[in-house]
């Protein structure tokens, strides 16, 4: 007997003929995030792909408890939709059954409220002697036999009791879910622009949650921002590349740019003309950086600079299309995936990201395209998002 | 680099780095509380630091405790008198400008259906003696606490005062002393003091973290927070740490030598830069009689934190008002005590000297502060 992880694979099975390229970013991704947990052989039958340990006594496998921790990691790739850790065994339906009531035993031993169950079996291997009906009628039995605390129930039993006959035999219970989706690397890559707020890793995590990997920019404007407030970006970016893998964090110092804006522009524009370079400078960088779109946490109405008048203004500058996730999203359902993905704790820190120096107090809502004109025909626009693609930093950001 | 953030925490001397790494040797090593002979050995030197500590604090040496840091010493004293003593009432008076480790523990005493009398302070920070009388009058005290130099403002309590104005009323009340601030800049003397219980942090005065001094006053019982093997007379079990109660001693010894003209010395920088700033576009909050060793100053034009930030480009570092507190984004409590306009304790920025500060530091300091109006000002 040995314990193997069984991952499921969700819209990737509904792709035609390139659902191979798929399959194979997606195994590609899963060696990746699990090589720290040991040396271990991925592979795929039909829409399951299978985690098993090359060695043997791999801690990570050991028992249900051991194991939460590599099931975690294979809950943030996407394209995954749920896992389960299996026994994997040969033999006749004697061995099925020690391996159930181990199974079960280990179970209650984790969760003694548990009191009904049911059995739900699949047979592959059609050369086995039983049928499925059969299958779960006998061990069902045999497990009321051993556990007589333990009651059957049809209907939102405390656990189900899975068991699969293939080439080998599983026993399972029980499955962690993940987060579904596309194999991160299956479409070109994005430039996310990140804050330390609580939208914007929620749209990085939504975008590579269909397959895009991500790089991502920020704006520094030290020393009206802290490093504490820059530090809290890169924490997110960590958290972020959890699930997106790998990515280049551009921090771009933008303390002199924000002050030439300041001085030239009036405080009512300031807003809308700090987000105009902000977008060319991540366009730029993103060109430079083989991304083909822009991400923002953009959500329509939020704030002064998310009203469809400032989008537009905004828009217009770039002419790469500028992907929103979020913005028909209500503010608590982005709470609710911010607390979801773990950003959330760190995006509530209270180091500022853009300081409130800046902001003027009452900012146009619905600027017109003259207005911008005006605001904007004392500065040099140019100079300025070249100024800040040049003043970059680039810190490599890995998921752990 | 320039630190005037020593309200803070103080660098270590060379002084207690030397003895540190003389206790620690093996010979000092064994447990105090061990029956061999090395125990033994642990126990006399740990035994002769805890008396030439009492000794320098005008203290006998049964009422001297070496605890973690002041915050603990605080926690003991505040929680372990109000537990110890119910027969002297319920009631406690203190100030809204204590420190955190003071007023959080009375907050816990309210949630414990404790009375918290807070009397009211003026504009320099001390209490007001009519609101300390109209408090007393209200009934029975069981503890007063007050803080001798104010972490924030360097306000001088007048302690003589309260402490005449609090026994005239009521000479039962037992009286806790924060000296956290005053220790090593002025004179602190139990004998002469009376105060009731003090506490006294080590790395305000140029130890180590990790050891403070809790000073109650023979006859006054509390009790302990800590409890275990019953080491320190059952006041605060735990193993006794020669290392840290050593490194406790040495700064003291330092501190206690020169303390006149050390005040000078700081005096002379503390009155250049509120004369300098105040030439410009700050506004000094300290009162005028505070200890010179702390300076509260409003920059115009910048809040609290982007001046830290802009200072720290030029390798000088000060706090916003209380560093327990910087992370929390809220302006000083004890401004706005004081009766601080909010606006101007937003941008409060709290210098704080040692006697290792020089008068070249404060020049540079504010050719500093005009670089940064003249770059990072909004207007």
């Amino acid at each position: 007997m040995a314990n193997v992880l069984l991952a499921r694979m969700g819209e990737v099975t509904l792709k035609g003929l390139n659902r191979g390229s798929f399959e194979i970013q997606l195994k590609s991704n899963l060696k990746y995030r699990l090589k720290r947990f040991g040396n271990l052989k991925i592979y795929q039958s039909q829409s399951r792909i299978w985690i098993e340990p090359k060695e043997e006594d791999n801690p990570n496998f050991r028992s249900m408890a051991d194991a939460e921790a590599i099931m975690k990691a294979v809950c943030q790739v996407f394209g995954i939709v749920s896992v389960s850790l299996a026994r994997k065994f040969e033999g006749d339906f004697e061995s099925i059954k020690e391996n159930a009531v181990e199974c079960v035993r280990e179970l209650l031993g984790q969760n003694p409220e548990y009191t009904t169950f049911k059995v739900e079996s699949k047979r592959g291997n059609k050369t086995f002697p039983m049928t499925s009906p059969v299958i779960c009628d006998e061990l069902g039995g045999h497990i009321l036999d051993t556990f007589p605390e333990l009651k059957v129930k049809v209907k939102n039993p405390d656990f189900i009791l899975n068991v699969e006959i293939r080439e080998s035999n599983y026993v399972y219970s029980g499955k962690m879910m993940a987060h579904r989706g596309l194999p991160v690397g299956t479409c070109a890559k994005g430039m996310l622009l990140l804050s330390g707020g609580i939208d914007s890793p929620v749209a990085g995590f939504m975008m590579a949650s269909r397959g895009m990997p991500l790089d991502a920019v920020y704006f520094h404007s030290y020393p009206y921002t802290s490093d504490l407030a820059k530090q809290k970006v890169i924490d997110l970016a960590k958290i972020v590349s959890g699930y997106s893998g790998r990515m280049t964090l551009h921090v771009v110092n933008f303390t002199q740019i924000q002050l030439d804006l300041y001085k030239h522009s009036p405080q009512d524009m300031l807003t809308v003309t700090m987000r105009r370079v902000m977008l060319q400078i991540a366009e730029r960088l993103a060109l430079k950086n083989d991304c083909k779109c822009l991400i923002t946490g953009e959500s329509l109405g939020q704030v002064a600079s998310q009203t469809m008048e400032a989008i537009a203004a905004t828009n217009e500058v770039v002419k790469m299309p500028i992907l929103r996730p979020l913005i028909g999203l209500d503010k608590q359902a982005t709470c609710d995936i911010s607390r979801d993905i773990g950003a959330f704790e760190t995006s509530i820190l209270p180091y500022e990201d853009c300081c409130t120096v800046f902001v003027a107090k009452h900012p146009k809502t619905h600027p017109h395209p003259e207005d911008i004109i005006e605001a904007e025909k004392d500065l040099d626009i140019e100079e300025l998002v070249e100024a800040g693609v040049l003043g970059t930093e680039d810190i490599v950001i890995d998921p752990f | 680099m320039i630190y005037f953030d020593n309200s803070a925490t103080t660098f270590v001397s060379e002084g207690v780095r030397n003895r540190i790494q003389e206790l620690t040797a093996d010979e000092f090593s064994a447990n105090p509380g061990a029956l061999h002979k090395l125990g033994l050995k642990a126990f006399e030197i740990y035994d002769g630091i805890r008396k030439d500590t009492a000794s320098l604090l005008g203290a006998k040496p049964e009422e001297i405790f070496f605890t973690s840091c002041a915050t603990e010493s605080a926690n003991t004293a505040i929680k372990g008198y109000m537990s110890r003593n119910k027969r002297a009432g319920n009631a406690v008076i203190s100030t809204r400008t204590e420190h955190k480790a003071t007023l959080e523990c009375l907050d816990y005493l309210a949630k414990a259906g404790y009375e918290i009398r807070y009397v009211k302070v003026g504009p320099d920070g001390k209490p007001l003696i009519e609101s300390l009388e109209e408090e007393l009058g209200k009934g029975s005290v069981a503890l007063a606490c007050f803080t001798l130099v104010n972490n924030e403002t360097g306000s001088v309590l007048p302690f003589e005062s309260i402490r005449k104005t609090i026994k005239a009323v009521s000479p039962e009340t037992c009286i806790y002393l924060d000296c956290v601030q005053a220790l090593g800049k002025m004179q602190v003397n139990m004998s002469s003091l009376g105060a009731d219980m003090c506490s006294f942090s080590g790395h305000k005065i140029h130890s180590i973290k990790g050891n403070g001094v809790l000073y109650v006053r023979k006859g006054v019982r509390i009790d302990p927070l800590i409890l275990g093997g019953g080491q320190q007379d059952n006041m605060r079990s735990g193993t006794q740490s020669p290392v840290l109660a050593g490194a406790f001693l040495e700064a003291l010894k330092e501190v206690s030598e020169g303390i006149e003209e050390a005040r000078v010395k700081v005096a002379e920088i503390n009155s250049y830069l509120r004369r300098e700033l105040a030439a410009r576009d700050a506004l000094i909050l300290s009162p005028e009689d505070a200890l010179p060793y702390v300076l509260n100053v409003s920059f115009k034009g910048f809040e609290s934190e982007t001046m830290l930030h802009c200072l720290e480009i030029y390798d000088i570092y000060v706090s916003t008002v209380s560093a327990c507190s910087a992370k929390q984004k809220k302006v000083s409590y004890v401004l706005l005590e004081m009766g601080t306009d909010r606006k101007i304790a937003a941008n409060a920025v709290r210098l704080s000297f040692s006697r290792n500060n020089t008068m070249a530091e404060a020049e540079e300091f504010i050719r500093r502060v005009d670089e940064i109006y003249e770059q990072f000002l909004i207007k």
